[in-house]
């Protein structure tokens, strides 16, 4: 008699939708995601020493595989994207679609709809929530929210006087997507040439060749200055990128060559960026890295920065921000923020977050930062909780009227031995 | 015949083959309106202003005789004019009737590329030949904050270089350079030929007061 382990199995594609069903729907493929789950947990933790926050965030639980060392071997691991993914469809299979329904199973049916929340939450979180800041100082008022860490290339068409009424942009996502020895060529039927991006370094330094340092660096050289690569920052909000540009005329002029670096933008927020400027015929343009950007569907005006001091030492002991909010038809609203107490708004929440300058002195003039996060899914986790306790409540209330039950009647038919 | 692969290898494998397509997205640009928070721009002539190389007034407060600057000590020679330090100078002079020699202090965490590639960097600006590694090794040293400096002295025609296409023929560079990979330290005067000679004592006066200031 054959056993089960030696059945031949049929892999004809007629039976791939049922070998792929019991694939997703195994009890073992649950216990392998979570134990890997684990385990990438760890070297995530561990790995933010080395990398930091946001590298280790996206190496490890935004990836769908990664490699990493493990006792000096090289060894490649899922990433935490795909165990998510892989984890939700099993629940999803497993839990949901696959399980007997009856009334016993109904509270952790419920608890498992909870769980399938909590990791859909995280992937609507992954996919759509945006977090960048606002800087402002006493007096101005912004609807422009800026991103921490992503840049992107703008070019500029300048009146004399540095002022641009629009621009066109080679976007973030593009961008930080370059390799260093990459050669993009880009064209917009609107102007009248074609830029050349090379040499992009999401980290560099533009040394002066008489400076020692330039000494090592290779590369070219333009307008006295070379660009050093630097290794990418732990905190990927100081990260500063740097590329060569090249513009190249239609009209059959010579090209021109630059270096950017993102270092020419803003450190605050009163001042104006300052690109690489060109001539084409008479108009004249500026090319820049800046930071993406976007807006929000109200503005914001910060009319006091309140900024308190401990006794003697300058590390502050409360700051908060008292702004109005202007929003189309609607009537100016005062607001305070404070830590711990956001505005919320329109889907989005400023935080009180930093000020500013670095290094300021009591009596100078300082600016207040807020965090500006717009997270769909924000209070999904909240809500998956609620629903999981829900089911886990529902569960024990059904086990406790069966067991209670069932004693009942163990004692009804058992005779009294009195 | 042979067994074909279980499921837990199979679909991870096309996951895998998954996630690694995708061709190269190679947009072009895309327009966009600038608000009115965005439509300012501060236009530099040079990429000095537009890097922020730009002078610090660290040196402002050293003292008539003598100076210090961020953690040094030493004596300002006679007729030499103390000026603000920058990002890339510790400590800077000028000399001479129109302020036209120059000798400034520049201090690097790490190696600072090296001496070799140094010499010649200096070497390059007066338009002279590289030096070989055995050449550079066969400088001759001076003390510099008690460590043997390799001592650069050249002739020729002198370009600063920094965004500058300017020349300046007859002058001499003399430079002590010490490169460790604890640290480098280089100390360059450059300036008309007849003029650094002139100063070339005071430049010797000049590094013997160098020291660390350890209070």
């Amino acid at each position: 008699m054959a056993t089960p382990s030696s059945q031949k199995i049929d892999w004809s594609p007629q039976n791939w939708p049922r070998h792929f069903y019991r694939f997703f729907t195994s009890f073992k493929l649950a216990t392998v995601v979570l134990v890997l789950m684990t385990v990438v947990t760890l070297l995530g933790t561990l790995g933010q020493v080395e990398h930091g926050l946001h590298a280790a965030k996206e190496k490890y639980f935004h990836s769908f595989f990664f490699t990493d060392k493990i006792f000096g071997v090289p060894v490649v691991l899922p990433g935490g994207l795909i165990l998510m993914i892989v984890l939700f469809l099993n629940m999803t299979l497993g839990a949901i679609v696959k399980v007997r329904k009856r009334w016993k199973g109904a509270g952790l049916l419920i608890s498992h709809i909870g769980m399938l929340m909590l990791l859909a939450g995280g992937f609507v979180t992954w996919a759509f929530s945006t977090d960048g800041y606002m800087a402002l100082y006493p007096g101005m008022s912004s609807n422009r929210v800026e991103s921490y860490r992503e840049w992107q290339l703008e070019i500029l068409p300048l009146s004399k006087d540095g002022v641009a009424e629009k621009a066109w942009i080679y976007p973030a996502e593009n961008l930080e997507t370059m390799r260093s020895d990459e050669q993009r060529i880009i064209h917009a039927e609107s102007l009248p040439f074609d830029v050349v991006i090379n040499g992009y370094s999401p980290n560099a330094t533009p040394i002066p060749t008489s400076a020692p340092m330039a000494a090592g660096v290779t590369g070219k050289e333009i307008d006295g200055f070379k660009l050093s690569p630097q290794k990418p920052s732990k905190e990927a909000e100081q990260n500063l990128p740097g590329c060569f540009l090249e513009i190249r005329p239609r009209d059959g002029g010579a090209p021109i060559e630059a270096m950017l670096w993102a270092g020419s933008y803003r450190f605050d927020p009163r001042e104006k960026p300052m690109p690489f400027t060109f001539k084409i015929g008479d108009q004249l343009y500026g090319a820049i890295l800046m930071k993406k950007s976007w807006t929000v569907p109200f503005t914001v005006k910060l009319d006091e920065f309140i900024f308190e001091r401990h006794p003697g030492i300058m590390t502050a002991r409360n700051y908060e921000s008292r702004v109005t909010r202007f929003e189309e038809g609607q009537p100016e609203k005062p607001l305070e923020i404070k830590m711990n107490e956001p505005m919320r708004h329109a889907g989005f929440t400023f935080f009180q977050e930093s000020f500013g300058p670095s290094g300021s002195q009591p009596g100078d003039e300082m600016f207040s930062q807020f965090a500006v996060a717009n997270n769909p899914a924000d209070q999904w986790p909240l809500y998956s909780l609620i629903v999981t306790g829900v089911g886990l409540g529902v569960h024990f209330l059904i086990m406790l009227v069966n067991f209670t039950t069932r004693s009942r009647q163990r004692h009804a038919k058992t005779p009294a031995s009195l | 015949m042979t067994r074909p692969p279980a499921p837990f290898v199979t679909f991870p494998l096309v996951a895998l083959i998954l996630a690694s397509c995708g061709g190269e997205d190679t947009p072009g640009l895309v327009e966009r309106s600038l608000s009115e928070s965005e439509k300012s721009f501060r236009i530099v002539e040079t990429s000095m202003d537009r890097f922020r190389y730009s002078s610090q007034p660290s040196a402002e407060s050293a003292e008539a005789s003598g100076g210090a600057s961020e953690g040094l000590v030493y004596d300002t020679p006679e007729g030499w004019t103390e000026k603000p330090g920058s990002t890339m100078r510790d400590i800077n002079f000028t000399f001479g009737p129109k302020g036209e020699g120059e000798c400034y202090v520049a201090r690097l965490p790490g190696a600072g590329g090296g001496l070799a590639a140094n010499v010649n960097r200096w070497r390059g600006q007066m338009a002279a030949a590289p030096l070989t590694e055995e050449e550079v090794a066969a400088l001759p040293t001076r003390p510099l904050f008690g460590q043997p400096a390799r001592f650069v002295s050249v002739d020729g025609s002198f370009s600063p270089g920094m965004g500058s296409d300017q020349s300046f023929p007859d002058y001499r560079l003399m430079g002590l350079i010490v490169s460790v990979e604890a640290g480098a330290v280089f100390v360059k005067m450059t300036g008309p030929k007849a003029l650094v000679e002139q100063n070339s004592a005071a430049f010797d006066q000049f590094i013997n007061s160098l020291t660390v200031n350890t209070n």
